[in-house]
């Protein structure tokens, strides 16, 4: 009777919390250094290193200010370990010429075009548990797509112990789920010639320990021109160092 | 190269004591050895590239090995196991051949060539088929029909579509957890959270015997329904409890037809030698993508066509967006 009635119990609990939501003292857990996505640019310096096999990240901004160009940088970053994508996109938005001017192979690349909040919930929840892949993204897509990050709530347990990464882009932050963020605000506009060609934006870690927001944890991105990759200009710190030497 | 590659090597004529020393000679320089026939090895090559070159680099590697050794070995190179053994086997001792599409290979080759009884080679000589080109026209299923299942692998064969798994050795000793409870188990969750007590089991036999498991074979004992099987590869090959579990849910969670679960008997059929992290490194880039192919397919029939797919660009430079990418459903 013990063993079937802890079993009942913890199933209640994992019903409830999610499939993650408890481990053995001995099961193995995916430490942290273990599978580390760099992307070598200053967006490390925001995300603490990188983003971390097991955990879950958003980017949250305006509609086209870069979020998915740093986005698709994190998924080449995540091919250059020799994994797999994959790409939910339920707005049908994916462009692959700038995925693949991002370093994203195609090859290695698997985009789900969920139709609704429970599909791409389904698709995050079943790639997250295989252990095929090494980054799931998923981009809500513009604010009246009708998806936000709240539709998205009940897959974040299966994050935890999972070999992937979760990258969530969307518009606004989540109003139920409270999951690490990083927030891309737009600094400039790029003119030339009178004409507006590019722009600057700033990505900053939103709350945590990074409340304050220290100028190192605040990362410049350019986007020179429309179709142009995405230029890395450092983080705020470097930038007020060299503007002192 | 991405997807499926399969190395067979093939030395005529074996002793027991020959097939030792290549086996041992095999394993020391690859990760996945499966053991097709005495004499015969196939190696899984998928994901290597970065780590150990180009598969006709690593065969090259593996025939100057041998030749050290004084062992004669011939090297075929193909995507599917059967179509790399098939070109070992007829390959002059100390030379390699590589060829990318299976089929064409095995077209004028005889039908002795596939695995088929007598009976069954007779019938297709009765029908006028002379060669594996001939056999592998036939249309699948009124082979299925006419000949069963057996015959119909032999005809995806024929066809150089069959990518069989390389196959591993089977453990030093029966590796067998049995579990019985008294309450039936109706729900998932509760049976995944169930049989964590069994993959711990599994995980220290596995740990004692320094190997990991490749293949789980799940056998649940049903209140009033026959037993339900449930047979598991694992990619790459774990013995953390963590990895089998996970494995195992995701087969559970494939299934209908559970019911009530009074019991399971969990074994491992296949295992390869522990390798540590080492084993990660050649899991990331190929060993993995059968998984991920899997949640792929697995999508798919949840989600339906259309769904899933993986774009490749046709023409970067196009001045139309459509026309810069296709789009095709995610299938390998």
């Amino acid at each position: 009777m013990g063993a079937t009635g802890l079993a009942k119990a913890m199933a209640r609990i994992e019903g409830r919390y999610g499939a993650h939501a408890l481990a053995r003292g001995a099961a193995a857990e995916r430490h942290r250094g273990e599978l580390v996505l760099a992307t070598d640019s200053s967006l490390d310096a925001v995300t603490e290193g990188g983003l971390a096999a097991g955990e879950p990240l958003a980017f949250v901004g305006p509609a086209s200010v870069g979020k998915v160009s740093l986005a698709l940088r994190v998924a080449a970053a995540a091919q250059r370990t020799g994994g797999m994508v994959a790409w939910i996109d339920p707005s049908a938005s994916f462009d692959p010429v700038a995925a693949a001017r991002a370093g994203v192979e195609c090859e290695r690349l698997v985009v789900v075009r969920a139709r609704s909040a429970a599909d791409a919930a389904l698709a995050t929840s079943a790639t997250l548990r295989s252990e095929g892949f090494r980054l799931t993204v998923v981009d809500t897509g513009p604010s009246f797509a009708g998806i936000g990050i709240d539709d998205l709530a009940s897959v974040l347990p299966s994050v935890r112990g999972s070999p992937a990464a979760l990258l969530i882009v969307g518009e606004e932050r989540g109003r139920r789920v409270a999951i690490p963020t990083c927030t891309f605000e737009r600094v400039s506009w790029e003119r030339r010639f009178e004409r507006t060609v590019g722009w600057t934006f700033e990505v900053g870690r939103f709350g945590g320990p990074w409340g304050q927001r220290p100028l190192d944890a605040r990362a410049l991105f350019a986007i020179p021109s429309l179709g142009a990759a995405t230029h890395d200009l450092g983080t705020r710190g470097e930038l007020a160092a060299m503007a002192v030497s | 190269m991405s997807g499926p590659v399969t190395l067979a090597a093939f030395a005529r004529d074996a002793a027991a004591q020959l097939h030792e020393r290549l086996l041992g000679l095999l394993h020391g320089a690859l990760p996945r050895v499966g053991v097709l026939a005495p004499g015969a090895f196939a190696c899984d090559l998928a994901g290597t590239d970065r780590l150990l070159g180009a598969p006709p680099v690593v065969a090259r590697r593996i025939l100057a090995r041998c030749e050290r050794a004084g062992m004669h070995v011939s090297i075929g190179i193909a995507p599917v196991p059967f179509v790399a053994r098939a070109l070992a086997e007829r390959t002059p001792p100390g030379e390699l051949r590589a060829v990318s599409d299976g089929r064409t290979y095995l077209e004028p080759l005889s039908l002795d060539a596939l695995p088929l009884d007598e009976k069954v080679l007779g019938e297709l000589e009765l029908l006028g088929l002379r060669t594996i080109g001939d056999f592998a026209a036939l249309p699948r299923g009124a082979v299925f029909e006419r000949f069963g299942s057996a015959v119909a692998r032999a005809h995806a064969l024929a066809r150089g579509e069959y990518g069989d798994l390389v196959r591993a050795d089977a453990p030093p000793r029966r590796i067998l957890v049995r579990r019985v409870w008294d309450d039936a188990i109706a729900s998932r969750e509760q049976l995944v959270f169930a049989l964590r007590g069994a993959v711990d089991e599994v995980e220290a036999m596995l740990a004692a015997d320094g190997v990991a498991a490749l293949r789980l074979d799940l056998r649940l004992v049903r209140d009033g329904e026959p037993p339900l099987r449930i047979e598991r590869t694992i990619l790459p090959p774990a013995r953390e409890s963590a990895a089998l579990l996970r494995s195992l849910r995701w087969a559970l969670e494939e299934r209908d037809d559970l019911g009530q679960i009074t019991g399971c008997a969990l074994g491992v059929v296949e295992v390869e030698p522990a390798r540590g992290r080492q084993i990660g490194l050649f899991a990331a880039d190929g060993a993995r993508w059968e998984e991920a192919i899997a949640t792929a397919r697995y999508l798919r029939a949840k989600l339906g066509a259309g769904v899933v797919l993986r774009p490749r660009i046709a023409d970067a430079d196009a001045r139309l967006p459509e026309r810069a990418a296709e789009w095709a459903e995610v299938t390998r």
